[in-house]
């Protein structure tokens, strides 16, 4: 685990890459950054907000005695977020004052450009298509595909395996057994690979698509 | 579920095969070889049920084929909720039917969740307790129900109607239903004797209408009565056999007994009758109800009429107005493991618990036929990123006419190298005639093999060749490949779009939906040399152990979404 604020000196180019080889935009604003943990190799895009900032208020209970910074959002093992996207902690009103919640997302999860997410937790091998509004309090399991421009309701709990889309969000169908396998290794994700360089499926391993970020 | 472009869907064989019918005549023997001589033609309306992503297919290892949710079994291996994500027993989904009796609710009006909400405004959870919807900001109130705690909302459910009144439970159904019948009973006597004590001592009960449910729990209780009536001693019925009853003795000893008794046992069964009366769950038509409902459209306008599919997924089909819709339990979800279907072979089993995603049996197409992908020669590589250049094609925006170079790239997930025969017609099927050729129709693919064996070779295998080539980029040729890798050969294509306007004008009818669409189908066959054993070993000693060769083929019919022509 690291902070996004590691950065090691190179050359300028879009993105800083840490240690553990996140790749963090320059372009991006991200805010909190004490807050906010990467797994590694996750890409975050230009012009993506990461709302550190909005982290519990409330004070937790000591069990632990000392106590850390608390987390506010956390992003599992090559996670890609593209460009545009918000990501920003689900908060609820208590005794008069916003409570925000920790969000949690998983390994291997692509977040489509221009999304505004608020899920309280998005499990691996999740792929979110562009333009995609999720209220707070969503909970997204493994293996879901949530079509371009849906609107996940709050609250609303997507089983593992499906496929949502529309406004409000429904379950239109199941992804296929073959989620997130990539035919035995081989080239060509998404029926589009062209000169096999591209060796990632929608829900599979991101690992080469975050390679192939830079 | 449409798809971006461009797309590839796989035919299963199963599309033209009429079921397995046994006796084939010769007219239609001869209609058969003619099907075989026709191509695949995605536009037909059978071609709906056969195409699908490969993702989506199974692989029978026993048939060696392909297999599509068409030509499976589904066993269902568990319920849950998708909601709560909690494992139903298969008892209680016999018992509740399929929703969730817990309190998982969706919106009548627009599907999404609902929560739980407390109306106290201190700020602690205390009673009443709403069920609200997020989305459209739907509450039970808008019904009149409140609930009084905040767990069990289904229970609690069950026993309020709308505007806060109780609903009967099945019991006091029952003895409702008894009380009426009686009631009946003495009227029917009275009108023998006619005098007016009792008459109008229940009118007050009976004013309204039974609803929905009182029907059709009075249904039940009548044909359950038929039934019974009907088969007064069923000797198969297990519960009631008692060996040291006379009575179960004889019925015994008649199961055994001769036809020639058995015939005169058997008397002609009576027709059951229907239901003759509301008490028996006859649906009495009432004009006064149509009537009103008239008069309440007329002053309140169509606002608080219900959408076909809002009155579709309430359970009782007679709702019609919004102050009559009741929150959805939610519907359960199964896990389900698959069989072939035509020798029985379990295809993918998931593991039952709840919380795991794995599977314990998984045959997949993907790991058994080529992947089949195309792409636009000169479009970059396809990374869904905003900040890429514009000069990426647009495939929403194919030229008529413009002849234009794809890619089309065959990736193979076997162990062993093989042979590929692609073919297409010269011209697309449909009205939009586009002309199609494939520059390099037969080709080899390499073999699936570790990438490692790869990399260690030390010499430069002829098989990396193409994409080592370091001076230029490759050229289009007619009848070369355009370029390969490890598992991996890409082929040019020439596409000439047909024109789409010509259509619209001279055949007087305009495009239908999606004849724009560019879809080329593509006749794929495989051919390679394996273990012949290898199967029953298991793929990871294949090659250690050198058995005797078995050559095998493979075809199919694929369909390749291009892109959409733009005149």
């Amino acid at each position: 685990m690291s902070r996004p604020v590691a950065k090691k000196a190179a050359a300028k180019g879009e993105y800083i890459e840490t240690d553990s080889g996140n790749k963090v935009s320059r372009r991006s604003a991200i805010t909190g950054t004490a807050n906010i943990t990467l797994g590694g190799r996750t890409v975050i895009m230009a012009d993506v907000v990461l709302r550190g900032d909005l982290h519990s208020t409330r004070p937790t209970a000591s069990s632990s005695g000392k106590e850390g910074t608390p987390t506010s959002i956390s992003i599992g093992k090559c996670t890609v977020v593209s460009t545009g996207t918000v990501l920003k902690p689900p908060c609820r009103m208590s005794r008069g004052a916003p409570n925000f919640y920790p969000m949690k997302i998983g390994d291997n999860v692509f977040i489509g450009p221009n999304c505004v997410i608020s899920a309280i937790a998005i499990s691996s091998h999740v792929h979110i298509g562009a333009n995609v509004t999720i209220h707070p309090f969503a909970v997204i399991k493994e293996n879901v595909k949530i079509l371009p421009n849906t609107v996940v309701p709050s609250a609303m709990v997507i089983a593992p395996g499906s496929v949502v889309g529309g406004r409000p969000a429904r379950i239109v169908g199941e992804v296929g057994e073959g989620w997130g396998v990539s035919g035995g290794g081989a080239g060509g994700g998404l029926g589009v690979g062209g000169g096999g360089e591209e060796k990632w499926v929608e829900g599979g391993d991101l690992r080469e698509l975050v390679r192939s970020i830079r | 579920m449409a798809q971006p472009f461009p797309y590839t869907y796989y035919a299963c064989d199963c599309y033209d095969s009429n079921g397995t019918s046994s006796t084939k005549r010769a007219s239609q023997l001869l209609r058969e070889a003619e099907e075989d001589e026709r191509t695949f033609d995605p536009r037909s309306p059978r071609a709906n049920y056969s195409l699908y992503p490969l993702e989506h297919l199974l692989y029978c290892e026993d048939c060696q084929q392909v297999r599509c949710p068409r030509c499976i079994i589904e066993e269902t291996l568990n319920w849950y909720c998708p909601s709560c994500l909690f494992e139903v027993p298969s008892s209680v989904v016999k018992s509740d039917g399929n929703r969730c009796t817990r309190s998982c609710f969706s919106c009548p009006l627009c599907t999404s969740p609902m929560q739980t909400f407390s109306l106290d405004t201190t700020g602690e959870s205390a009673p009443p307790f709403i069920l609200e919807c997020q989305y459209c900001r739907w509450s039970t109130l808008e019904i009149g129900i409140e609930f009084e705690k905040g767990q069990g909302i289904a229970a609690q459910l069950a026993r309020l109607g709308n505007g806060g009144k109780h609903i009967p439970t099945n019991k006091e159904r029952d003895k409702e239903r008894e009380r009426r019948k009686e009631i009946e009973g003495r009227k029917a006597r009275d009108v023998l004797s006619p005098s007016t004590e009792s008459t109008n001592t229940d009118a007050d009960r009976d004013d309204e209408p039974p609803s929905h449910d009182d029907l059709f729990s009075n249904l039940t209780a009548f044909y359950k009565s038929q039934v019974d009536a009907q088969t007064p001693s069923n000797p198969f019925s297990s519960h009631d056999i008692n060996f040291s009853s006379p009575s179960a003795y004889s019925r015994i000893m008649n199961l055994y007994s001769t036809t020639g008794s058995k015939k005169n046992k058997r008397s002609k069964p009576s027709a059951m009758r229907e239901a003759a009366s509301s008490l028996e769950g006859l649906t009495l038509h009432d004009p006064a109800n149509e009537a009103a409902a008239i008069e309440r459209i007329k002053k309140e306008g169509w606002g608080v009429t219900l959408s076909p599919a809002q009155k579709h997924a309430q359970i009782n089909p007679n709702v019609r107005f919004v102050d009559q819709l009741r929150p959805l339990a939610t519907l359960l979800c199964t896990k389900r493991s698959k069989r072939c279907r035509s020798c029985r072979q379990i295809l993918t089993k998931p593991e039952s618990k709840m919380t795991s995603t794995r599977y314990k049996i998984k045959l997949l197409a993907l790991n058994h036929i080529p992947r089949l992908s195309i792409r636009a020669l000169n479009a970059t590589p396809p990374i869904p990123v905003a900040s890429r250049p514009a000069d990426s094609f647009d495939y929403n925006a194919l030229k008529p006419g413009m002849p234009s170079h794809f890619l089309l790239h065959l990736s193979n997930p076997l162990f062993d190298p093989i042979k590929v025969t692609l073919a297409t017609p010269s011209t697309t099927p449909g009205r939009v005639q586009s002309r199609v050729t494939i520059l390099c129709p037969q080709f080899d693919v390499g073999a699936n093999t570790d990438i490692w064996d790869d990399a260690l070779s030390s010499s430069l295998s002829p098989m990396r060749r193409g994409s080592q080539l370091p001076d230029q980029a490759p050229q289009i040729e007619a009848g070369k490949i355009w370029d390969r890798g490890r598992n991996w050969t890409s082929v040019a294509v020439e596409i000439v779009p047909g024109f789409t306007d010509a259509v619209g004008s001279d055949g007087q009818n305009e495009l239908e939906e999606d004849e724009d669409v560019l879809e080329i189908p593509i006749f794929v066959r495989i051919e390679y040399e394996t273990d012949a054993g290898a199967d029953e070993r298991g793929l990871g000693d294949s090659r250690g152990s050198k058995g005797e060769q078995e050559k095998r083929e493979e075809a199919f019919w694929t369909v390749v979404g291009v892109g959409r022509i733009k005149g």
